[in-house]
């Protein structure tokens, strides 16, 4: 998912991540009574969180493909499986673990056949039962929607209908459910080997059938799991409260939670955001403290801040098919017209440049040696001239309303303005920046984009964001427009080999391989940092309790001192 | 032979929107000022003689022009003072002050340690040096390693151009949609007057960010006329459209006022056609207005334009303007405080200047005139 954070993180665990994928796709799975609760104890609770918040494209778990959304919906909309509700930096936080379901789904066929049983007597907060076929509805409703989800279900039997023309699917043949006896089986065309993650983002967190079939935000969806949103004001507010029909301990891979209401107020301005939570106005600081001030708010609060890895990716997206980034020449003079320490300081120091499209928190990571594109700008200057586009007029896009990611798209158009085209800089408020660059009409040439996996598996990042055979129209994720066949070829093989391999040392040695040919042959994008993400709590609040995930932290687990 | 006074001219009653306006008469000029003083001048002269006296407008006119020369030499001061083009971005460059080399940004970074990160924190540009530097970052740094004093100029020369070029613009056409609307009157007068009625209605600023917003994302593109989105065109079509009716409606009701008037008969029975009425005979008794309105409406088109432009609607970034300039400094305030107090002083001593020699101006003119530019 994509963030305006400003800077991701470097996950430790993640290794262990894939062991889980195995695991859990290797049928059985894990029972609902697994004794890794994550149930807070009670003397934790308190009446009222109050954060701070960046603002996000939509509060719709059907839409939203952002970091401040999803770290909202992890304990509000629950999936048929969940991710753990554990820390990264002291648990395995990759692992898969049931959700709605009892177990983590029985896996046949090879690979192609997953089947779920839901847990009896779950509620949404309207008071409607879950149902199976609630399921089905969700995944035709994200079609209907025109979700940028979407791409996720290709490999679903019976979904061709729909992919060529979403906004009227009406079923999906390889999705079938009995509400009687609460089962989902899901057929796939061929193994996936990281459909069980899949199954654990907001895309399939399951919302009534009874869903509007529109973008619905105020109030958001009726919620499943221990909180439901009940009110939405874009890009000002929100307030979740405990969901009235929630039991406790219903679901022991999910928190009870803490707090009984959660105010938030949204606001893009990270001094205004830290300076709410130093001020004790507010409790939590959900966006990245201000880059020049981080020295001095950690010298002055070095207890109330955390710094987290996580895995996570900054980069500059080039679109494929408008010149002059059809020329790979241009993409390589990119590459190396920009200086990768330099965009780290950007950010005050929160990240680690890199020149490799995966994070090296992945086992399939191999850093690419010797350094694909060292900061050279007389070689960028040639590389533009021999391709022919010089003094080319370029457009760069950027987030206007976050401070670094500003600064990030000002960096570039200067070096771009150096290395011999005539760039200009588009700035586009946060909220919208991501839809509007995916829409394929916006014809974006070049820009700053950040990608926070979904979950642990190459496959999110090679399959999703620069995989031809998955561009759209609306929503596409493949900034630029990203169509290497013999890659797409490979990153087709191995998402789809059965669950038993998908970690052996030739895929993890494959994938590293994707990785090269699409950064060293193809300059396809220009990596630049894997980030640092920050935490910051009011001396209220205990940062012992905080449990940070893979990207985010849980906010149902915070508690008072 | 006694000089005539023009006739007129500082005679007229009109109403200005929402209050009186009156202008002397030289009869009473006279008696201010001792009738053998203005014996054989005119009134334009008798003007220019009362602003000499008003040392404190000349010394705000005096202002007014050293901002606009300085920012004149924008060019200059980059290539024999801080050799630092205004949008060079120079994140990694050092410095040598006095003596020593000093990053121009404070470099920081990152290293894993057994899984847990390990900062060093950077990203803090260096303050103003005054010239320990040798030239260079005489004001300091903005986050990206530009120089804020070559910014400053050239943000200054935009935001001048901005002002001026659309006060000017918005001073013709609101002439021009003045006569016009007083003196044929009728259907052509009714459709003038919403039309002011219309613009009046909307709030400035809030009309300018909708206005700036909307063409600042895919610029202006109709007919013959291609303005990119960029272009600062932009602001200065929106300024100029959004501040017509603050010098049309009160220049109508001095119009309408003269339309009737005797001279005016005297030139149709002449033959005289309509645009040589308007613009030979109205127009010379309006100057006086004209020129005040003028002085006015710079200093206010100067402070939309900063308005606009920090809220992004106006000049946009990478350009310099010194609302972009308090827009990126808002962010470092604390810890570079340089990005923005120099354009905000910039900003505060040019709209002054003007404001205080737009009012000597008024008073050399006309000393009872109770012309003002408010707006919402």
């Amino acid at each position: 998912m994509r963030s305006k954070r400003g800077t991701s993180v470097a996950i430790a665990a993640v290794v262990a991540a894939g062991l889980a994928l195995v695991v859990s796709a290797c049928g059985g799975g894990s029972s609902g009574g697994s004794n890794n609760t994550t149930s807070a104890p009670a003397g934790k609770t308190f009446p009222t969180l109050k954060v701070v918040w960046g603002t996000t494209d939509y509060l719709d778990p059907g839409l939203s493909y952002r970091l401040a959304s999803w770290q909202l919906f992890q304990d509000v909309y629950l999936g048929l499986v969940v991710k753990a509700h554990v820390s990264c930096q002291t648990d395995n936080c990759a692992k898969i673990e049931p959700g709605l379901a009892t177990t983590t789904g029985k896996v046949t066929d090879g690979g192609k056949d997953f089947e779920f049983t839901l847990r009896k007597g779950i509620k949404y907060s309207n008071g409607e039962p879950v149902k199976a076929s609630d399921f089905k509805a969700t995944i035709i409703r994200d079609f209907k929607l025109n979700s940028p989800g979407i791409g996720f279900f290709s490999n679903i039997v019976g979904v061709d209908a729909c992919e060529a023309n979403p906004t009227k699917c009406s079923d999906i043949s390889g999705i079938v459910t009995d509400d009687t006896a609460g089962t989902v089986e899901i057929k796939l065309k061929t193994p996936e080997s990281d459909f069980l993650y899949i199954l654990s983002i907001p895309f399939t967190a399951v919302v009534p059938a009874s869903t509007p079939q529109k973008d619905t935000e105020n109030p958001p969806p009726a919620a499943n799991g221990p909180y439901y949103i009940t009110s939405y004001n874009p890009s000002k507010s929100f307030t979740i409260k405990r969901n009235p029909n929630w039991k406790k301990n219903e679901i022991p891979a999910v928190p009870n939670g803490n707090p009984d209401t959660i105010q938030g107020t949204m606001t893009d301005d990270q001094s205004q955001s830290a300076q709410l939570v130093a001020s004790g106005q507010y409790m939590y600081n959900q966006n990245l403290l201000p880059v020049d001030r981080l020295s001095f708010y950690k010298q002055k609060y070095p207890d109330q801040i955390k710094f987290f890895t996580t895995p996570s990716t900054y980069y500059f997206f080039m679109n494929t098919r408008l010149a002059p980034f059809d020329n790979l020449k241009a993409r390589q003079a990119v590459n190396y017209a920009i200086d990768r320490q330099q965009l780290v300081n950007l950010r005050g120091g929160l990240g680690v440049p890199t020149w490799n499209f995966l994070p090296p928190s992945y086992p399939q990571y191999k850093k690419i040696t010797p350094t694909p594109y060292p900061y050279d700008l007389q070689k960028a200057k040639q590389l533009v001239q021999q391709s022919g586009t010089a003094g080319q007029k370029v457009t760069v896009y950027t987030i206007s309303d976050v401070a670094v990611d500003l600064s990030t798209g000002e960096y570039l158009q200067s070096q771009l303005n150096k290395i011999g085209w005539k760039a200009s800089l588009k700035p586009i408020a946060g909220a919208n920046y991501f839809t509007i660059v995916g829409n394929q009409s916006t014809k974006a040439q070049i820009g700053f984009t950040d990608w926070f996996e979904d979950f642990p598996y190459p496959s999110d990042w090679f399959n999703v964001l620069l995989n031809g055979e998955r561009i759209t129209k609306v929503h596409n994720n493949n900034y630029g427009n990203v169509d290497v066949k013999s890659a797409n070829k490979e990153m087709n093989r191995l998402a789809s080999l059965p669950p038993d391999q998908a970690l052996s040392a030739s895929t993890n040695a494959a994938w590293a391989k994707v990785d090269r040919t699409l950064i060293v042959d193809h300059a396809a994008v220009a990596p630049y940092l894997n980030g640092i993400l920050t935490s910051f709590f009011s001396s209220k609040m205990n940062p012992d309790c905080d449990v940070f995930t893979d990207n985010q932290d849980d906010l149902a687990q915070f508690c008072l001192k | 032979m006694q000089a005539a006074p023009p006739p007129n001219v500082f005679e007229s009653v009109a109403t200005t929107g929402q209050e009186e306006f009156t202008l002397d008469t030289a009869a009473e000029l006279a008696a201010e000022e001792g009738a053998t003083q203005i014996q054989g001048k005119s009134p334009w002269v008798l003007a220019g003689r009362r602003l000499r006296r008003n040392y404190v407008a000349l010394a705000f006119l005096g202002v007014f022009l050293l901002v606009v020369v300085c920012c004149l030499l924008a060019p200059v001061y980059v290539s024999q003072v801080s050799h630092i083009p205004q949008n060079d971005v120079r994140t990694g460059a050092v410095v040598v002050v006095s003596g020593k080399k000093v990053n121009v940004i404070s470099q920081g970074g990152t290293k894993i340690v057994n899984g847990q990160p390990v900062i060093k924190f950077g990203g803090v540009p260096i303050g103003s040096q005054w010239g320990a530097a040798g030239g260079k970052y005489i004001l300091g740094a903005d986050e990206l390693g530009r120089d804020v004093a070559t910014r400053l100029l050239y943000g200054g020369r935009n935001s001048l151009f901005i002002g001026i070029t659309s006060a000017a613009i918005c001073t013709i056409l609101s002439v021009v949609l003045a006569l016009v609307s007083a003196y044929f009157g009728g259907i052509v007068d009714w459709i003038i007057s919403r039309f002011f009625d219309l613009i009046w209605a909307f709030p400035v600023v809030l009309l300018g960010i909708a206005l700036g917003t909307a063409l600042s994302v895919n610029g202006f593109h109709h007919g013959p006329i291609n303005i990119s989105s960029g272009s600062l065109w932009i602001p200065i079509g929106v300024i100029s459209f959004v501040f017509i009716p603050y010098i049309g409606r009160p220049l109508r009701g001095q119009v309408l006022a003269l339309r009737n008037r005797e001279f005016i008969e005297a030139a149709t029975a002449q033959g005289a056609g309509p645009v040589r009425i308007m613009f030979s005979e109205l127009l010379p008794n309006v100057a006086s207005s004209v020129l005040v309105l003028f002085t006015l409406i710079v200093a206010n088109s100067i402070l939309t334009e900063v308005g606009l432009s920090f809220l992004g609607a106006g000049v946009q970034l990478p350009n310099p303007s010194w609302g972009t300039m308090i827009q990126e400094g808002s962010r470092l305030l604390s810890t570079a405080p340089q990005i923005s107090l120099f354009p905000g002083i910039a900003i505060a001593l040019t709209v002054l200047s003007l404001n205080v020699f737009g009012d000597g101006l008024r008073d050399a003119l006309d000393p009872r005139a109770k012309i003002r530019i408010e707006h919402g």
